[in-house]
């Protein structure tokens, strides 16, 4: 392992780890923008330039590979003259459009201007006028007066996607991002390059104008669109300052975006899991319970619930069917409750839909299809219990609505109507929650911490975005409250964590999953290690 | 003395290749490929001590000896030729190309075979269709007489020859943005390393080589390198070149001349002498318009790469453009911007963002809106471009500006503080 030196600091690393990486590690960040982890190297912004003994002139850190006895200076006069350089050129043509631009904020010239610019222009003569607002795709919006040209999202196109919309076109100063004639960036990936986009020319549409990035709550949580589980920061719009501004408050989520997880989904997401947050958003709602088409209060709904589910259990007429993007502890808390009352047929609802792509996106659409099967069984399926209901062996139905999708709640087959008694606890007043006998409202996937385990057996830490809407409570507390209306209590549990406990006790492929185990990056689960 | 590399511009019948023959061409190449392994042919070369004619001047020989002494069938080798000639005050090669194009290819040849290549592609510059048609005529001949193609004249090797017009771009005459283009991508220079011997044209080993130097090797292989140590100073400055004459000169044009042949020879016997007989020297450009500039004091010089270095510029590309009393300046200044502004490709920051900020600072100045902080600004902005591009463009365009503003501040100074010229040209009455 060659030795260098930086900054004064010996360090031993990896040969062919390039300056950038190696001071990277040593938590030494050398300002950059067109290099990025997931990319190839451009070398073009020459932000990053830095001094090394006996090399004739500055070099760039992310491309020049360590060497042996290298002495690297990342903060010498000659690079941070370099630096504010560089900051000058970047801003020669850029607008400085900050007050309505939605990068601000969270803009990598901005920072970078605060921390190697001047702070003046020595620049006098007008600025280049660009397209702006320019309409490039379904989700994306392009302005090219902002653009570094960093070529992020050209490289993305070209290397992730493969599918080469976008390009420079021009030449010189002139140059500028765009896409080619007859062509939209409408690939299914296409959202990522408005995170790879350093400054402010590529916003996203669902995005754009809707809030000042310094007013979002972010939480590192899993996207629920597909069994990926891709790992993301959720933002929630939230007032965070005694400022107030109007429609920060709503406490809503404003954005999905990609959180790094070289294991999952390394850099990005796809576009249906960024945009998924919308199918929720905007759905009827279960806000408040009912018996039959009744509101009722909380209370009162769950003693009914418990009392049919009791009914059904000694009879061994009764049925569950969950959504397989139910979180881990709710699907356990249920079962629990249903195996102390005894009799019960379970199934877990598949979600399978399209082909798997060759990036991230999967067929089967429950994130915790793999949770549910741990939990229910592998053999415990939707339709041997749909079967049973038709037979007649099963005449009163828990169904576990869907948390993401409204569409995605069980809706039942038209020759079980009248058939069969559904009891309903979900987020969404859809499907199988129109005509249920009772109907407890439970929060949705933005709304409860817990787990999932993806489609290779990776348990990951779903957390709470923001409050659960109206009445809803977390599936696993209503299955404890039904079952303590129903006789047969389980166990005190205060959260999330106190389920995952028992649940990784009572069932075996969850054994050693904890929040501390999983903690931002999840766990492969012992039991998938063989797998 | 004797002329070489020009030895036939004036012979029509050097454009075919039986009237090329007829004058001993192809010889040098026949004698390389019966007697003589690719090994000797570089080796010849390395003795001969000639450097690149594109205008850094490095060792020719030195250049193929990097190339892989084996060839991985699955990368094969290839020799590229830069007939990109695009740089301002440069017309050497297109002359070769017109007038003598078999020993053009001759020399490539020769060189495909010491660097045991399997095709020879000459990058041309696309304005220039004439010497195009010329080339893919001589190819053509070549072909049908087995000097290039399958097997050459009996050898076991063969080696083809593409001539491939460019679309006009002057960041194509850069070697790397030169290959990037021939693959069809943009041409924007790369990242080095690697260099073109580890990885050049579609990822393979690759020589690329300008005309003129290629054009030389026919002589060193048949007359033998000592013969060519003779010619010019040796051992560093050795050979024939050529020196494009222009400006305010009686008789511009190419004249060959041993390498080191004094500036005012150029100037004043090659030459002529100056234009107008009451208009004296006022600077020199001596490499073409990307070096720095030399004030007439300055101009006892001999033109070769290490006396040129000296005075603080460079050979380049033998572009040795003459300025007379008349001339303004700020407004050759501002015209030598306009070009780098217009050709920068826009890959890497500084040249993009400075080239054309250089530009706009100049025609202030020239045409009489300057302000005072401008020429510490010119200077400024020059350094913060030099050495930090990807390529060297970038120091093309600053290298002249620093040199311009350096050394002849006074008429910077003089269009600020007066609005007005000391040279009198008209630009400030709007008029250029």
């Amino acid at each position: 392992m060659p030795k260098v030196t930086i900054d004064g600091e010996e360090i031993d690393v990896v040969a062919g780890t390039t300056i950038l990486q190696a001071a990277m590690k040593r938590g030494r960040e050398i300002p950059h923008y067109c290099y990025h982890d997931g990319l190839s190297i451009s070398g073009n912004c020459r932000m990053c330039l830095v001094e090394v003994e006996k090399a004739p002139k500055l070099v760039i850190g992310c491309y020049t590979p360590v060497a042996e006895g290298m002495v690297v200076h990342t903060a010498s006069a000659k690079v941070k003259q370099a630096r504010s350089a560089m900051m000058e050129f970047f801003l020669v043509n850029h607008p400085l459009d900050c007050p309505i631009c939605d990068q601000a904020g969270e803009c990598r010239l901005q920072e970078y201007a605060v921390e190697h610019g001047t702070g003046t222009s020595r620049y006098t003569e007008p600025k280049l006028a660009l397209s702006k607002a320019v309409d490039i795709g379904p989700h994306v919006m392009l302005d090219q007066e902002r653009c570094i040209q960093c070529s992020r999202c050209i490289r993305f196109c070209d290397e992730i996607t493969k599918t080469g919309e976008l390009a420079f076109f021009q030449r010189g100063e002139r140059s500028q991002i765009g896409i080619f004639p007859g062509k939209r960036l409408d690939n299914a990936y296409s959202g990522n390059v408005v995170d790879l986009c350093p400054v402010g020319a590529l916003t996203l549409k669902e995005f754009r104008f809707k809030t000042r990035v310094w007013y979002l709550k972010n939480t590192a949580t899993i996207c629920a669109g597909c069994a990926r589980g891709c790992n993301v920061v959720v933002s929630v719009g939230q007032q965070q300052t005694t400022m107030t501004t109007r429609g920060q408050i709503d406490d809503r989520v404003k954005r999905i975006v990609p959180r790094v997880n070289e294991a999952v989904n390394a850099h990005w997401i796809c576009d249906d899991g960024r945009m998924s947050y919308t199918k929720e958003q905007g759905a009827a709602r279960l806000e408040a319970a009912r018996i039959g088409k009744a509101a009722a209060t909380y209370d009162a709904a769950v003693a009914a619930a418990a009392a049919k589910l009791a009914t059904a259990s000694r009879a061994g007429k009764l049925g569950v069917i969950a959504s397989p993007r139910a979180l881990s502890e709710d699907l356990y808390a249920w079962r629990e409750v249903a195996l102390r009352l005894g009799g019960a047929t379970f199934g877990a609802r598949s979600l399978v839909s399209g082909a798997n792509d060759s990036l991230l996106v999967r067929a089967d659409k429950g994130a915790n299809a793999r949770g549910a099967a741990w939990i229910f069984g592998a053999t415990a399926s939707e339709d041997a219990v749909l079967a049973a209901v038709a037979k007649g062996v099963v005449t009163t139905l828990l169904v576990l609505g869907d948390t993401l999708d409204p569409a995605d709640t069980l809706a039942l087959p038209a020759a079980a109507k009248g058939k069969v008694e559904v009891i309903f606890a979900g987020p969404f007043a859809s499907g199988a929650a129109v005509d249920a006998a009772v109907a407890i409202p439970s929060a949705s996937w933005s709304e409860a911490d817990g787990a999932y385990v993806n489609f290779e057996g990776r348990a990951q830490r779903v957390l709470r975005c923001h409050l659960p809407l109206g009445e809803a409570r977390p599936g696993w507390r209503i299955a404890a409250d039904v079952a303590a209306a129903a006789g047969v209590p389980l166990p005190e549990w205060a959260d999330a964590e106190d389920v995952l406990r028992a649940l990784s006790q009572s069932v075996r492929e969850f054994e050693g999953v904890t929040a501390e185990s999983m903690g931002l990056l999840g766990v492969a689960a012992p039991a998938a290690a063989g797998v | 003395m004797e002329r070489i590399l020009t030895r036939n511009v004036d012979k029509p019948e050097a454009l075919t290749l039986s009237g090329y023959e007829a004058l001993g061409g192809y010889q040098a190449l026949r004698k390389a490929l019966s007697s003589m392994t690719p090994d000797a042919v570089t080796e010849e070369v390395k003795k001969s001590g000639l450097r690149g004619r594109g205008g850094a001047g490095f060792p020719c020989g030195l250049k193929w000896s990097f190339m892989p002494k084996e060839v991985d069938p699955k990368r094969p080798h290839y020799f590229l030729i830069n007939a990109d000639e695009s740089e301002p005050g440069t017309f050497k090669d297109r002359l070769l190309m017109e007038k003598d194009p078999h020993l053009v290819l001759e020399g490539s040849l020769l060189g495909a075979y010491a660097i045991r290549a399997k095709a020879v592609y000459i990058y041309i510059r696309g304005e220039f269709v004439h010497e195009a048609k010329v080339l893919d005529r001589a190819v053509a001949e070549a072909y049908a007489r087995n000097y290039a193609g399958a097997n050459i004249l009996g050898s076991g090797w063969s080696c083809d020859l593409v001539v491939h017009r460019g679309a006009g771009a002057y960041i194509c005459g850069e070697e790397t943005a030169l290959m990037s283009s021939l693959e069809g991508n943009r041409g924007y220079p790369r990242l080095k390393p690697p260099f073109p011997a580890a990885s050049g044209v579609w990822g393979c080993p690759t020589t690329i080589n300008n005309v003129e130097t290629v054009a030389n090797v026919p002589f060193i292989i048949e007359r033998g390198a000592d013969w060519y140590l003779t010619v010019g100073k040796a051992p560093k400055n050795t050979g024939p070149k050529l020196y494009c004459l222009s400006g305010h000169v009686k008789r511009p044009g190419v004249y060959e001349a041993p390498l080191g042949l004094p500036m005012r020879e150029l100037i004043y016997e090659l030459g002529g002498g100056m234009l107008h007989a009451d208009r004296p020297l006022k600077a020199v450009i001596p490499g073409g318009s990307s070096v720095p500039v030399l004030r007439a004091e300055d101009c006892d010089v001999d033109l070769d790469f290490d006396a040129l270095a000296a005075k603080g510029t460079m050979l380049g590309s033998a572009g040795v453009m003459v300025m007379d009393s008349s001339t303004c300046m700020v407004a050759a200044m501002a015209r030598i911007a306009h070009f780098y502004h217009h050709e920068s490709c826009g890959q890497c920051t500084p040249c993009r963002e400075g080239c054309g900020w250089l530009e706009r600072v100049l025609n202030r100045i020239e045409t009489g809106k300057g302000m005072q902080p401008d020429l510490d600004l010119l200077l400024s902005v020059s350094n913060n471009i030099i050495g930090n591009t990807i390529c060297a463009l970038g120091d093309a365009a600053a290298m002249p500006a620093i040199s311009f503003v350096t050394k002849f501040r006074d008429e910077f100074q003089h269009h600020i503080d007066h609005r007005s010229c000391l040279t009198g040209t008209l630009a400030l009455q709007g008029v250029r």
